[in-house]
């Protein structure tokens, strides 16, 4: 059933809510003893919801049951960010986008499985005691990361759903890609972070993930806006993304990167993409090759200075003595306590995140790492910026991969880890919306293709995406 | 940020850091209150939110008020503006630091170069003026020494600072005192200090010549009095350490003020390293050219605009002018009872006497409580010589250790000056014939004499004759 259908079965009554979000549970429960996508199944908040939308059946997403990255607060549900130190923590207050997807009628039905505080590209760096998401299509295969959860249940679940996942470097196109879903990472600012807890906060975007274009059109639209409590979302309108569905694309143009269809890209993925690209051209898009040399050369490097730097100041406040895991006093001074704390609690990339952050910061570093970083940042987003006076928008894939095994993923060296990012850095770090389209099967595996476009441009992604649907 | 080299003469060198509380209604990042309402108790952990605890996935907002205030403070010690508002991350572990970060300003501060007049018209430089959130409160249940927990009040979590930091220009104490005192009265004149709420605490770095200037920190610091204690310890403590044959460390030391003693906290081998980074959180704020304008044509008026509009309108010497408005409550006073007093006389009471019976008590005119009232009435019947300057000197001391109705008290005790010449020249004859002796010595031209049949006459008046009076009665009789 689509989205729009249920949700008008909901408000005709035709659909018993609390009825069917009871088998969503379920549903829920089981794919998650198999799968793992779930760190929270919410099911006493999503019963109750559900009970509130049928005596009021009202809204945007009446009853449709919705997923959130644990990375995001729900209120009184335990929100980890995948991470044991976070053990317990029920948020005393809702996200801004939880806010407004809650007053739309979403019923909100868990917190999905993550790289321990967004850390990781194929959801393998999972916080103490959590359990990795496997891929829907093949359990020996990861769903990507960091929002793998979010990939898994969308692409797993036999009901109506949205996602709401996160990206900081990559983090939604990528599990959308392994997973055979759409995911958006839409301008940075777009959507406000109030409530999202932080990796990198000049980096961090909430997004949609779903099945269908619509879908997304449609949930972007609610969680986009202006919120006075969060100083970086964008005081500028926002556009009606589902009016972007049926436009026409003829006469668009898209630049292909270049990179994005080289040599270091699987030969699968580079003929889905190509193949994605004639597509486009049969419904009158022109494209042509474009070169983003700055953003190939140095866009990992300056994303994860960046990033890390951002990160090992934000994950300070978790040291056992406010929320979240704790331990014994025992007799220890301030600094011993928090040491045990987060020595127990935090997994090994986040410590490694901290330390290699904490000295791209530090006075003698500080010049040649973090501030070198932030001013090749502009230099990328000028590359960019460049590009966008004569294209619509920039194309190639996600990733350079189709979903690999966890066991190849044990043999990755920590740079080939990082490298796998290298598509999906650059317009994270540029702040520009970028969307995953499936493109089909290969090798019994999904793949897809990445569309990433001009500031607030949302509304071109949705378009062409929407245009290379099956007819 | 380097240092700079400096090459100092004087015998002591003293550099203040001074942190500064704004007086706004709400919290520098989120909109919790600052203070407890009126009459309430100030409950710890009541005036908190996400924010100013810190919980993961809250965000600050800037309160624009507290950048007005900010931008004022920056304009009166005329420093050069910086075109936009950036805050970075400090981080620091610490049990007060509710997200181990402090936010504040590092590369870009708000203000730079101002400078502020002592009273003998020194000018201080100051580096720097910059905006910042305070830590929490540590609240040891039983004293410092004898707890064996700590408690932490997050109340006041997040309260707008502002960091004035001075050049290393002072070279005493007193000058230390001095420099408070003033920069005090310029927050006040500019309404954006309330000193009954607001805490003002100063960090001092102190070298003596003898050690080669070799710096030590002195941390917290509160209030202008203590400022002038805590240098003059630590002088001495250098001199006595250097003279025992040991050698000054660079080192952070903690001003205890109960027992009036400096201790070492930690040794300053190594500069701490709090890994600036710009906080990602907030977007710079652009200060405009309108914003800054608009702030300078609402200024309040400074003291030294104070001085010049006294000595105009009021026509008081400079010294006059200068002494009261160094105390923004004295201007407010003098301005209050100049409507029914003369200037000049109002000016002279005030400046001598009521400094000189608030000099006695060790205190300052905001920590004693007078109506306005009262010092109208008392000068308003020192003008009338309704009562003698003598009876007005005694009234004032009065008044200064607690407000009362000066018009009832002198009609009840009978303080009014003896005008009626009659009632005088009897008190003048009894006072002759009491005292032969010194009559006759006056006479024999000892004028000492005369000083005491006077003083006779002015007991049996109970002070309350104008000893001129007195005298010139005097004269003719004898």
């Amino acid at each position: 059933m689509k989205t729009e259908e249920f949700i008008g079965k909901v408000k005709s009554g035709e659909v018993d809510i609390v009825e069917y979000i009871h088998k969503v549970i379920e549903e829920c429960k089981k794919i998650n003893d198999e799968y793992h996508y779930f760190n929270k199944i919410s099911e006493e908040l999503a019963l109750k919801q559900a009970e509130n939308i049928k005596k009021n059946p009202k809204g945007k997403l009446a009853g449709l049951p919705v997923s959130i990255k644990d990375c995001i607060c729900v209120k009184g549900v335990e929100t980890r960010a995948g991470s044991a130190i976070l053990n317990g923590y029920k948020p005393e207050f809702n996200a801004t986008a939880i806010e407004k997807i809650i007053k739309e009628g979403a019923i909100i039905i868990g917190k999905t499985s993550q790289d321990e505080f967004g850390f990781g590209s194929f959801s393998t760096n999972m916080g103490k005691g959590f359990q990795k998401p496997l891929n829907p299509f093949d359990k020996e295969r990861c769903c990507g990361g960091s929002s793998g959860g979010c990939g898994g249940i969308v692409q797993k679940a036999s009901f109506p759903h949205i996602s709401l996942g996160e990206s900081t470097g990559g983090s939604i196109v990528n599990p959308a890609s392994f997973c055979g879903v759409y995911g958006l990472c839409p301008t940075y600012g777009r959507v406000s972070r109030y409530g999202l807890i932080d990796y990198g906060n000049s980096l961090d975007k909430i997004g949609p993930m779903a099945k269908d274009i619509k879908d997304i059109a449609l949930m972007q639209k609610i969680i986009s806006g202006f919120d006075k409590n969060e100083s970086t979302s964008l005081n500028s309108p926002v556009d009606d993304y589902s009016a972007y569905i049926r436009k026409d694309v003829k006469g668009m143009k898209v630049g292909i990167i270049d990179f994005g269809i080289g040599e270091s890209i699987d030969e699968p993925v580079r003929n889905k993409t190509l193949e994605t690209i004639d597509k486009l051209n049969a419904k009158g898009v022109k494209a042509e090759k474009v070169s983003l040399p700055f953003s190939k050369k140095y866009g990992i490097p300056v994303y994860f200075l960046i990033a890390a730097s951002e990160a090992s100041t934000n994950l300070a406040k978790y040291c056992g003595m406010r929320y979240g895991a704790s331990s014994e006093l025992n007799g220890s001074s301030f600094n011993e306590y928090f040491t045990k704390v987060r020595s127990e609690y935090l997994g090994d990339e986040a410590k490694r995140r901290i330390i290699l952050g904490t000295f791209a910061r530090m006075a003698g570093q500080r010049d040649a790492y973090y501030i070198k970083a932030a001013q090749i940042r502009t230099k990328v987003i000028e590359e960019y910026k460049r590009l966008f006076k004569t294209y619509d928008a920039l194309i190639s894939p996600a990733i350079n991969i189709l979903p690999p095994k966890f066991d190849e993923i044990d043999k990755l060296s920590l740079l080939q880890a990082y490298t796998i990012d290298a598509l999906t850095v650059s317009p994270n770090l540029a702040g520009l919306p970028h969307l995953s389209i499936p493109t089909g099967m290969v090798n019994k595996l999904p793949s897809g293709v990445m569309l990433t476009g001009d500031h607030l441009q949302e509304g071109k992604l949705i378009q062409l995406a929407a245009a290379l649907r099956k007819e | 940020m380097t240092e700079k080299i400096y090459h100092f003469k004087t015998d002591v060198v003293i550099g203040l850091e001074i942190h500064i509380e704004l007086a706004t209604d709400s919290k520098l990042f989120c909109s919790c209150s600052t203070h407890a309402k009126p009459g309430e108790e100030d409950e710890p952990n009541t005036r908190t939110c996400p924010v100013c605890l810190g919980h993961p996935g809250s965000k600050p907002v800037l309160n624009k008020k507290a950048v007005d205030y900010a931008l004022r403070l920056c304009l009166a010690l005329g420093c050069r503006i910086a075109p936009e508002l950036i805050f970075s991350r400090k981080s620091y572990f610490y049990p007060d630091m509710s997200k181990n970060y402090q936010i504040t300003q590092y590369e870009i501060p708000l203000g730079e170069k101002g400078n502020i007049k002592l009273s003998d018209n020194t000018k201080i430089g100051l580096t720097r003026v910059h905006m910042e959130e305070d830590p929490a409160a540590l609240v040891h249940p039983a004293g410092m020494a004898n707890s064996s927990s700590v408690l932490v009040d997050y109340n006041r979590s997040g309260d707008p600072l502002c960091e004035v930091v001075t050049e290393p220009e002072l070279t005493s104490p007193e000058q230390a005192r001095d420099f408070m005192k003033q920069l005090i009265n310029i927050l006040r004149y500019l309404g954006i200090f309330d000193i009954n709420r607001c805490i003002i605490k100063a960090d001092a770095n102190v070298s003596i010549r003898e050690s080669n200037y070799q710096r030590v920190e002195m941390k917290n610091i509160t209030g202008f009095k203590d400022i002038e204690r805590a240098l003059k310890y630590e002088i001495q403590r250098q001199k006595k350490t250097l003279k025992d044959g040991n050698v000054i460390r660079k080192e952070t030391r903690a001003w205890n003020s109960q027992y009036g003693v400096t201790r070492s906290l930690r040794s300053k081998e190594t500069e701490a390293d709090y890994g600036y980074i710009i906080d990602p959180d907030l977007v710079p704020t652009e200060i405009t050219k309108e914003w800054v304008d608009e702030i300078k044509e609402n200024m309040p008026e400074l003291p030294d605009e104070k001085v010049k509009k006294f000595m105009h309108d009021f026509k008081l010497s400079i010294d006059d002018a200068k002494v009261i408005s160094a105390d923004k409550d004295m201007a407010e006073l003098f301005e209050k009872v100049v409507k029914d007093v003369d200037a000049v006389l109002a000016a002279k009471w005030i400046r001598r006497e009521l400094v000189r019976c608030l000099n006695y008590v060790k205190k300052e005119l905001c920590d004693v409580d007078i109506a306005t009232k009262e010092m109208n009435s008392l000068l308003k019947l020192i003008e009338s010589k309704k009562i003698t300057e003598t009876t007005g000197q005694k009234l004032m001391e009065k008044l200064v250790e607690g407000s009362f109705d000066v018009e009832k008290y002198v009609k009840k005790e009978g303080l009014e000056a003896v005008s009626d010449s009659g009632e005088l020249e009897k008190l003048c004859d009894e006072a002759i014939v009491e005292n032969e002796k010194a009559v006759a010595e006056y006479k024999e031209g000892n004028e000492k004499s005369f000083n005491f049949i006077v003083g006779a006459v002015m007991r049996k008046s109970k002070g309350k004759a104008d000893p001129k009076v007195v005298r010139e009665i005097l004269i003719g009789k004898v």
